[in-house]
């Protein structure tokens, strides 16, 4: 990133703000997430291109690898607007690759563009940050796997991490959100690369994780505003009783901590943060978002009474989604506990 | 286990607690259908009947009644206890709104025709009931219902909207509050109102819930003509009536057995997830444990005062808080630790018992149904500390 003034960092997360209702139109509905869901491959491959063309998928690949050079705070920007929108395309886990693709010095221009989505099938358990290494260890919870052509596969060889192209039978299994995870065992092709650092970039998508989760959190709360403003019981609006009231309150005060988190996040990551320092950063933010992403959606729920638990009533659909975005690229728990293995000593 | 004798129905009441545990657990070890053990989601009666008419056959289908009506004419204190040792063993839920509402009911308030004509019915499985007494607009403020009755010769008419009526596609017949009197204060002009389904008028409209499960109902009366003599009660008293039924419904709300099914199942998967002997969790773990304990106590001095004879006062209400929250922490946790598969849709592998996604969302409804706990706060501050307001 050139030195950019504040100015202009501001210009150019909103200008991705906006350039978000390509995807996200701003007001409408949630016909096609809701078409989509619980169908094969979970999303639209139409769409993924359309992501591609817009720049996003290559938003942070330095222009000479077809990138937009944009930095992490437009990044979460714009994964912030589609999880506003529940955009089930596959944003993080294909920016990811197009992030590896590139760190490998490989061809990535069909993943960048959107035609091909390849996946990074890089855990071989739950709630973990640890590459998976194993040649032959079954790959899992690989993100939208339904709609994958094809996997990159990290491998341990000789004490360094290399890159292969694979392919591998998938076990598909639904997620709440009406999306599918995978897991399989790699039968690897072309080897990529003989050495490749990955923790850099599972770090960005952990964040974006968190962005992500942050839209969401912020359109189901400001739905459930718009409800304690117009449901009246007892002859009154329901946002008249002050117990609700208090309760909005804390609603608020655990979004503002989270746009805090992840925007002085980015910010941090933006200005250069690498090693522990980037690692605190982003725990931080992941932790947060997770636990305030699931305690929010749940409350939605509640303070809507009878109607939030329908499925035909949006606000279910936010819950069901932070249940599966909460704990991806690591919990709560795993960020918290990285943040104090991470944290810089007295900065208390 | 083989040991234990099952005694006949009418002397089940006379047992000692323990002896009837035991008993309890002998007898659904010998009759409850394997298949249906833990269903991952509340049964339809095309699935459940069987059990229910098992239980019918056995003369065990309706603990509360007493004996003169065809019930056990358990204690609740023995009640609870079977629904414990019920839920030990995974017993689904039966459709009950005839036996757990409408029968005591009927018995309390119903004239000699009324018990005659519907106990029987529920006792073979010929009436299957559903309660209607929520609205689009009447929800925490039940008495603001509209679905009004309009009497009409020997027949009451009925118009309005019914929601959230849980299994009413399952159901022949619906106890309905109605509004007979538009001019009384609110609660004054409420009726208690027998309808069969079949009577034309009527549209039951399923809607899915959060669990994608068609568990609750939308039901529409469309110049419905109910005959007169299906009044419960007197006119315009319905809202004591159903008023009355709500305590046993709180301390029932308030079992902690729930939040014991779940913290068996947290313990489970936190094996399964290999964090079982983290500290973290363990500490976790150990709040909500004491949480479960103390709350199994409190509830246990509820108990003692119904064996007492004694009614419970408005601050059982803080059973139904404690319990319903308990539950929800408890799931809450079941997410936290287990990695991705906080987001399946299906039981993680496939196992029922580690079923944490559904059950985090069946968590939700509680705080909802049976008076929100906003309700049951606002009846706490203002009838158990008479705070000022
Ligand atoms: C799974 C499920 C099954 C059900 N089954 C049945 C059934 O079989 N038959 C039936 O008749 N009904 C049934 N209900 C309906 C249930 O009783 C109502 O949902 C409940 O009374 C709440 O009403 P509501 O949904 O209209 O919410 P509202 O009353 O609109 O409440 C919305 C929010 O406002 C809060 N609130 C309302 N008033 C106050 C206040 N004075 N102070 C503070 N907060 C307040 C509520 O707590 C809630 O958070 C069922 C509901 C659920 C979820």
């Amino acid at each position: 990133m050139s030195a950019a003034t504040a100015d202009d960092r501001a210009e150019s997360i909103r200008m991705i703000r906006d350039s978000a209702a390509a995807v996200a139109p701003p007001g409408a509905d949630l016909g096609r997430i809701r078409a989509l869901r619980f169908t094969d491959p979970g999303f639209d491959r139409a769409v993924l291109v359309q992501m591609g063309e817009m720049g996003w998928l290559g938003l942070r690949l330095p222009e000479a690898q077809g990138g937009a050079a944009l930095g992490l705070g437009e990044a979460c920007a714009l994964a912030e607007e589609l999880g506003a929108a529940l955009v089930p395309e596959p944003l993080v886990a294909a920016m990811l690759s197009a992030a590896v693709l590139a760190a490998a010095g490989a061809k990535l221009d069909d993943v960048v563009a959107g035609r091909h989505y390849l996946p990074l099938a890089w855990q071989d358990r739950a709630d973990t940050l640890d590459i998976a290494a194993g040649r032959d260890a079954p790959r899992c919870f690989v993100p939208m796997a339904a709609g994958a052509d094809g996997y990159l596969v990290p491998v341990r060889e000789a004490g360094r991490l290399a890159l292969y192209r694979a392919t591998g039978e998938a076990r598909i299994e639904r997620t709440q959100d009406g999306g599918n995870l995978g897991s399989f065992v790699p039968v690897l092709g072309e080897r990529l690369a003989a050495d490749i650092a990955l923790d850099a970039l599972l770090d960005e998508a952990a964040l974006l994780s968190a962005a992500y989760l942050l839209g969401g959190m912020e359109r189901a709360f400001a739905m459930t505003l718009d409800y304690l403003r117009t449901r009246s019981q007892f002859g009154r609006i329901i946002g008249t009783f002050q117990a609700l009231q208090h309760r909005a309150a804390d609603l608020k005060m655990h979004l503002a901590m989270t746009r805090a988190s992840v925007e002085s996040a980015a910010a941090a990551l933006d200005a250069g943060a690498t090693g522990d320092a980037r690692r605190a950063a982003v725990s931080r933010a992941k932790a947060r978002a997770a636990e305030a992403g699931l305690l929010v959606t749940r409350q939605c729920i509640q303070l809507h009474g009878g109607i939030g638990y329908t499925d035909q009533y949006d606000v279910g659909l936010y819950l069901r989604k932070a249940m599966v975005v909460a704990n991806q690229y690591g919990s709560a728990t795993l960020h918290r506990r990285r943040f104090m293995a991470t944290a810089p000593e007295g900065d208390e | 286990m083989d040991a234990i004798r099952i005694p006949a129905p009418g002397e089940l009441d006379a047992l000692e607690d323990d002896q009837f545990r035991h008993v309890v657990r002998a007898f659904v070890h010998a009759h409850y259908p394997a298949h249906l053990r833990n269903p991952p989601k509340r049964l339809h009666w095309a699935e459940n009947q069987e059990w229910y008419h098992i239980l019918a056959r056995e003369g065990w289908l309706c603990p509360g009644w007493p004996k003169e009506h065809g019930g056990l004419g358990l204690s609740p204190a023995k009640q609870i206890i079977l629904t414990e040792e019920y839920e030990r063993h995974g017993v689904a839920r039966c459709n009950d709104h005839g036996i757990v509402m409408l029968g005591p009911l009927v018995i309390q308030y119903g004239t000699a025709a009324q018990r005659q004509e519907f106990l029987p019915k529920i006792l073979t499985g010929e009436h299957v009931w559903c309660q209607g007494y929520s609205e689009p607009n009447a929800g925490s403020d039940l008495a603001a219902l509209r679905t009004e009755a309009v009497l009409d010769g020997d027949h009451y008419v009925v118009n309005g909207q019914k929601i959230w009526t849980t299994l009413a596609m399952d159901a022949n017949w619906i106890f309905l509050l109605v509004r007979t009197d538009k001019h009384a204060k609110k609660q004054e002009g409420i009726s208690f109102l027998l309808v069969d389904m079949t009577t034309p008028g009527i549209t039951v409209r399923p809607i899915i819930n959060l669990e994608l499960h068609d568990e609750f109902c939308e039901v529409f009366f469309d110049n419905v003509r109910v005959p007169k003599a299906n009044l419960v009660g007197q006119l315009n008293k319905g809202w004591d009536m159903a008023k009355a039924l709500l305590g046993f419904e709180r301390i029932f709300l308030g079992s902690p057995r729930q939040s014991g099914y779940a913290l068996s199942r947290l313990k489970l998967l936190a094996e399964r997830m290999g964090v079982a002997d983290d500290p973290a969790f363990a500490d976790t773990y150990a709040r909500l444990r004491l949480d479960f304990e103390d709350l199994k106590a409190l509830f246990g001095t509820y108990v003692d005062k119904l064996k007492r004879g004694e009614t419970l006062g408005p601050d059982v209400s803080m059973l139904k808080v404690l319990q319903t929250e308990l539950f929800q922490r408890i799931t809450d946790t079941m997410l936290e630790i287990a990695g991705e598969n906080a987001g399946l849709l299906e039981p993680m592998e496939g196992n029922r018992d580690l079923n944490l996604g559904g059950l985090y969302i069946q968590a939700r409804p509680a705080t909802i149904y049976g008076g929100s706990n906003e309700i049951q706060r606002n009846i706490l501050s203002k009838n158990v500390l008479n705070l000022p307001g």
